[in-house]
């Protein structure tokens, strides 16, 4: 068994681009390469998370495409699609073949673009995002995807007494973070009061407690400890040990979930990871986790064990999850306010777990991390990947 | 005929739902009749047919009438609907004690409000059952 490390990492600015997806990917894992110190002769698989380049902008066999145009035709390559969770996906097969000797070193990333750039306006992206639920059982009813977080917010309003300023009090942390970071697409902080006076999307979400549609891309290089030790040689910043992935499913569609609230495969993959990472939630000391709506957020913060049951709204009003805190999470801004553009996101949070482990945040830097973990989830909640990274190991 | 329709004694091809899917909407549209599921070896039941039993994956399962009367179990008002939609409208899920279903819900009501099933709605990409 080898230990992977994550040896690079580079990203987009999350925003609307009118760029194709090539030059889109290609700024993300160029820059992955040269921060790795790593020439495209070291990578030898390629693993790309696009969750819907086909339905949206008719492109697909995109691995081999995108391969191509940054010089890497002629290894294995891969496309992933797990809806949000897709490039997170693509990452656990990238720690997996170089743990398991398959590979040295993998370059793994996501791209997507979901904007007006596409051609598309609010109403078509939503079909387009509701393609992910059950044909027969969800989609005929009407439900999108704040829809869907709206329900268990709501049943999570009514067993705990969730209240809308406390999600309100996430949208206003997450844009704060985000203010802090040059690549989030909102750099501007918002208060209470703007959130709860913003137009409702689908209850209790109002346009601020929802991610906005994003493009961007995003990469990291996956290696072995002696790839690791010469990308170090060649002058890379400091390799990131991946400690454990996590990765679980639940049934769709929602309505057949046994506790669609307890968000159940992202308990069973935190179990999976904290038990690789040898770890409890007590050891992580910050968290990016998948925000796409303010109460999935909160869900997320007590799936994972930070809080107990009913805990996570009192705790992001009370400021332990803002950078300063007990616990920051999100100190990227995260889906919230970074961006989400759909088969980036989980690659992209990886991108700034690494930064945030090297010390190398700025402004938003929280102090003395040492173990990082991130939280990517798909679809109705049906798909969760769990990560542990870790600096000095 | 193809061989991926019902066989004519009523059978169903191996990995099939027992409803198909076009049995569970000619039900619902038809006799405002909600088709379920329900294991013979662990019990559980669904209002969301499948090939085999989410829970533990049994291949036993027999197909249940689903009774009309349920509860509200968590609820969103959609203002930003789907492109094949128009907004706005709120979306159930309702607890019929053995199975939840996905629904359209008509007028305010609060989780654990009794609320029956009065009508189809009758979208183009198939029908869904209404409560209120
Ligand atoms: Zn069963």
């Amino acid at each position: 068994m080898h230990q992977p490390h994550v040896v690079g990492a580079g990203m987009t600015r999350f925003a609307a681009h009118d760029r194709p997806l090539a030059e889109l990917f290609g700024e993300a894992a160029v820059s992955a390469l040269d921060d790795a110190s790593l020439g495209t002769d070291a990578i030898e698989a390629f693993y790309l998370g696009n969750a819907m380049g086909g339905q949206i902008e008719n492109a697909s066999h995109l691995a081999p495409q995108l391969a191509s145009h940054i010089g890497l035709a002629g290894i294995p390559c891969q496309r992933f699609e797990d809806a949000c969770a897709t490039s997170s996906n693509a990452f656990k097969h990238a720690v997996q073949a170089v743990e398991s000797g398959r590979h040295d070193a993998v370059l793994v990333g996501g791209v997507e673009r979901c904007t007006p750039e596409t051609g598309l306006d609010t109403a078509e992206m939503t079909t387009q995002f509701a393609t992910a639920m059950h044909e027969l059982y969800e989609q005929p009813v009407g439900l999108s995807f704040p829809g869907v977080f709206g329900l268990l917010t709501d049943r999570h309003m009514h067993e705990y007494g969730t209240t809308e300023e406390q999600l309100a009090e996430v949208a206003v942390k997450n844009h704060f973070h985000g203010s802090l970071n040059p690549d989030a697409q909102h750099g501007r902080e918002i208060t209470v009061e703007e959130v709860l006076d913003s137009p409702v999307v689908a209850s209790p979400f109002r346009l601020y407690d929802c991610c906005p549609f994003s493009d961007g891309a995003s990469a990291v290089v996956v290696a072995n400890e002696s790839v690791a030790e010469t990308a170090r040689d060649q002058g890379a910043d400091e390799p990131i040990a991946v400690q454990g992935v996590g990765h679980a499913t639940d049934v769709v569609p929602i309505a057949d979930k046994v506790d669609p609230g307890a968000t159940q495969a992202a308990r069973d993959a935190a179990e999976q990871a904290y038990d690789a990472a040898g770890i409890g939630p007590g050891d992580v000391d910050v968290v990016e986790l998948h925000d796409c709506f303010t109460g999935a957020e909160i869900l997320a913060t007590e799936a994972l064990g930070f809080f107990e049951a009913g805990e996570g709204g009192p705790a992001a009003a009370e400021g332990r999850t803002r950078l300063g805190g007990e616990l920051p999470v999100n100190p990227s801004g995260g889906l919230k306010a970074k961006g989400h553009p759909i088969g980036a996101t989980g690659t992209a949070q990886i991108v700034e777990l690494v930064t945030q482990l090297r010390g190398a945040a700025g402004e938003r830097q929280v102090e003395d991390a040492q173990v990082g973990l991130a939280h990517n989830l798909g679809g109705d909640t049906a798909t969760t990947l769990v990560s542990v990274l870790e600096a000095g190991a | 005929m193809t061989d991926r329709d019902p066989q004519p004694d009523g059978g169903h091809p191996a990995g099939a739902t027992d409803p198909t899917y076009a049995e569970w909407r000619q039900h619902l549209w038809e006799d405002q009749v909600l088709l379920g599921q329900r294991c013979h070896d662990c019990g559980h039941a669904t209002a969301a047919p499948k090939a085999a039993c989410a829970q533990c994956g049994s291949r036993s399962i027999e197909r249940i009438d689903l009774p009309p009367e349920g509860e509200v179990y968590a609820r969103t008002r959609i203002e930003i609907a789907p492109a094949e939609f128009d907004g706005p409208y709120t979306v159930a899920l309702v607890d019929l004690g053995e199975a939840r279903v996905l629904a359209r819900l008509t007028g305010e009501r609060e989780i654990g409000e009794s609320v029956t099933l009065t009508d189809v709605y009758e979208g183009d990409l198939g029908p869904a059952p209404v409560f209120g």
